[in-house]
């Protein structure tokens, strides 16, 4: 018997997906392979390895989601990706397929890499998508005829309209991949003599790839310091000028798929297809910023309407099961540590969850409708002044989302000088985890009431806070523009794509997949300080706490009225606090945040908030309920506006001290993520200590001379 | 003339692409000898070009447009 393993039971193939941005690979991606994803990282460098499991026939395979590139030429990052994956430099994201989809509207173009593909070796079957827009723009793709030419298998799919998709599965499962052998040789545009040493070190099994290696291998930091140093010395002794034979293989590669194409494209019409009547507007020297200024508000207003109810609903439910566990549990360490420091931890990490996932639904539209790109279009020359691209619109707007992923858009941006800037300031554009400081504190500070009968003076406010952000982005990214020095050449080449209606299904798995990887990510490290906090707001050096409880015990024996009690116990929870390991560090660092209007609780809230801007409610939250009682279903907004300040005798958060605060979060770092995500985006400790340094000395400053212009 | 020189709605064809280290890049995207080019859009103040080139709409900036040698045709 043959030793064979039933096809079920052997390791799963692996097909991956490849195509130029904006041909629908993505929805693609999510019709084969729906909730079964996974996102990673490739090792080296940040962009998202996005794989996901295909179960068809009752077999599992493996698909690859690959970045959009129009060529094997890697430039940026998602593109050195497509180029490592595909020339199989790492063995374990091989694929043993793959599948490369077309803009049938943009055949040559998709042809220039499909072709590319070939040579590489690759087993490969092409899907000519957005068949529908073919048909709209008079064009016919002969099919047959163009798999005749190519001698790879050719499917048709709409998959914005599902069509198509169970060919794909089909074609997968009945592993319908060819190589049919070079599209054009590298022996027509260099001298492929010299590549025999490659292919035999690399052990590869065509001169292309050896070609590939050659040009691009030392861009790819994936590939091992031996492998490289070896390209290095190949380099050396090389005679062959790679850039030129580069641009002869351009010329000739898109000299013979003209021909292709002349025999398997039908034009029905002679018309040409102009740009779409919506760019009229919205590329508008005018119309297009007040549109892109709107669209912006709408969101902003879409947010504040529909993520209000479920985080109020969230906020009441994890109050209610705090206080309903403190009651149930007997009472002791672990109830308390359940009921006032895992259950609020939590319940601060899920209330996020509305906000984020609305906010990266919008954003997936804007991306996916093609809006996007017209922002791109419209902010360049804008940004260019500032040292900026226009692409880094994309991570400033995600910005007003969250920092992180905003950092991380910013790998798109190929030249280095402008992704550093553009890194350095997003995380000053407010994002959603300021938005709990900023609400808490215009509520009590902030009359909700409106002027000039139109604008409402607490959205005004919050407006406002907003702006200072992007003042600080700019003059930031100004200041950085004349330090940074770089020889790169900064360019714009961008395809503004057609519009389409956004596909819901992709919007809807984009926000649940940002979102769980907040709640994974984020959510531990939030979780994590809210616990070592109350950890550390409960206990104190046992010599002070317990002399705390001595000294409360015998007025708490002398007390005559229930009225006496309660004052003493609250006394007591306070007097405690003060004593615990949180309370001598908020001491600690009160002499330096009393200019600003701080007092030590505020402090504390402070040292916390510096892993992640929204502990500071939790923690102002945890602080002044610690020892309280939980059952009392104050909001946290009631309980502050009670709280005197105990240096000066007025209420702590009044409009002076609330409004340095508001300040002081616009500018501060203060979150952890940010920070490990920039480490990782720039690859070293050097940006983001700059950046926490820079950010908190502004954020003092910015304080100080708003309390001083306040009080 | 250059690209970058076209006025709106006015049509071109390349004739050849100035050397530069973006010229891979531009030829990637399309943008080729023989090839037609419409101007489209501007972005207000020396902003970014929108050429259509084979039903796409494509973003440059005036400097690589610069590096399209085209002759007007209409």
């Amino acid at each position: 018997m043959a030793q064979t393993q039933p096809p079920s039971l052997t390791k799963p193939l692996k097909i991956a997906l490849i195509g130029n941005p904006n041909v629908g690979k993505t929805t693609i991606f999510n019709q084969l392979t729906g909730l079964n994803q996974k996102i990673g990282n490739y090792p080296g460098v940040t962009v998202d390895k996005k794989t996901g499991a295909m179960i068809y026939q009752d077999q599992v395979y493996h698909i690859i989601d690959l970045p959009g590139t129009y060529s094997l030429y890697p430039n940026s990052e998602d593109e050195i990706i497509a180029h490592r994956v595909l020339n199989q430099l790492s063995e374990i994201e091989k694929p043993d397929f793959a599948l490369m989809i077309i803009d049938s509207v943009q055949l040559s173009r998709g042809l220039f890499l499909a072709t590319q593909l070939i040579d590489l070796g690759l087993n490969l079957a092409i899907a000519l998508n957005m068949a529908d827009m073919a048909e709209k723009s008079q064009l016919e793709i002969k099919t047959y005829e163009l798999f005749k030419q190519l001698g790879v298998p050719i499917l048709q799919t709409d998959a914005r309209h599902l069509k198509g998709m169970d060919q794909i599965k089909e074609l997968i499962h009945q592993q319908n991949f060819t190589n049919p052998g070079p599209f054009i040789e590298a022996k027509e545009f260099l001298d492929n003599s010299q590549l025999q040493d490659v292919k035999e070190y690399f052990e590869l099994s065509n001169d292309y790839q050896a070609y590939q290696i050659l040009r691009f291998g030392l861009k790819d930091k994936g590939l091992s310091e031996e492998k490289r140093s070896w390209i290095r010395k190949k380099l050396e002794t090389l005679t062959i000028n790679l850039e030129a034979a580069q641009l002869e293989e351009t010329k000739i590669r898109y000299k013979r798929i003209t021909e292709v194409i002349e025999k398997v494209l039908v034009k029905k019409s002679h018309q040409e297809v102009g740009s779409a009547p919506l760019d009229k507007i919205f590329l508008h020297p005018v119309l297009g910023y007040l549109v892109f200024g709107g669209i912006l508000l709408l969101i902003f207003q879409a947010i504040f309407a529909w993520a209000s109810v479920p985080m109020d609903l969230i906020d009441g439910f994890f109050a209610d099961l705090g206080a309903w566990l403190s009651s149930t549990l007997p009472a002791g360490p672990i109830s308390d540590l359940l009921s006032e420091g895992v259950i609020p931890g939590i319940g601060g990490v899920v209330i996020f969850i509305p906000q984020i996932a609305l906010l990266f639904g919008f954003l997936a539209i804007l991306e996916d409708t093609g809006y996007m790109s017209r922002v791109v279009f419209l902010m360049d020359r804008w940004m260019r002044p500032f040292g900026l691209h226009g692409k880094s619109i994309v991570p400033l707007v995600s910005g007003v989302a969250c920092a992180i992923p905003g950092v991380m858009a910013a790998r798109n941006i190929g030249n280095w000088k402008e992704k550093i800037i553009t890194i350095m300031v997003t995380p000053l554009m407010s994002c959603s985890a300021r938005l709990p400081v900023y609400i808490i504190l215009i509520g009590l500070v902030v009359p909700d009431e409106a002027i000039f009968g139109i604008f409402n003076l607490q959205a005004l406010t919050l407006f406002a806070l907003y702006l200072l952000g992007v003042i600080g982005v700019l003059v930031t990214a100004f200041g950085l523009k004349s330090i940074l020095k770089t020889s790169e050449k900064s360019f714009l080449m961008v395809e503004l794509p057609s519009y389409r209606t956004p596909r819901w299904k992709d919007v809807l798995l984009t926000m649940y997949y940002k979102s769980r990887t907040f709640v994974t990510e984020a959510g531990k490290v939030i979780l994590a300080i809210s616990i070592i906090l109350w950890i550390l707001g409960s206990y104190g050096p046992p010599s002070q706490m317990d002399a705390v409880r001595e000294i409360q015990e015998e007025k708490l024996a002398a007390a005559s009225s229930e009225e006496q009690i309660a004052e003493i116990e609250a006394e007591t929870s306070s007097l405690l606090l003060e004593n615990s390991f949180i309370g001598i560090l908020g001491r600690g660092i009160e002499p330096v945040i009393k200019p600003l209007g701080y007092d030590w609780k505020i402090g504390i809230a402070l040292i916390a908030s510096f892993a992640a801007r929204e502990v500071f409610v939790s923690t102002i939250a945890t602080i002044y309920s610690i020892g309280g009682d939980v059952e009392d279903d104050l909001t946290i907004r009631e309980k502050l506006n009670t709280q005197i300040n105990s240096n000066t005798g007025e209420k702590t958060f009044n409009k002076p001290t609330a409004f340095s605060l508001m300040v002081f979060y616009v500018f501060a770092m203060q979150c952890m993520s940010t920070l490990a995500i920039v480490y990782r985006e720039t690859k070293g400790w050097k940006w983001p200590l700059i950046q926490t340094v820079y950010m908190t000395a502004l954020a003092y400053f910015a304080a100080l001379l708003t309390y001083n212009i306040f009080s | 003339m250059t690209a970058d020189q076209l006025k709106i709605s006015h049509s071109a064809i390349i004739e050849d692409l100035i050397d530069s280290p973006l010229k891979v890049n531009l030829m990637e995207l399309g943008f080729l000898p023989g090839k037609k080019i419409t101007l489209q859009f501007k972005a207000p103040s020396n902003g970014p070009l929108a050429f259509l080139l084979e039903n796409t709409l494509l973003a440059l900036r005036k400097q690589e447009a610069a590096l399209l040698q085209v002759k007007i045709i209409s």
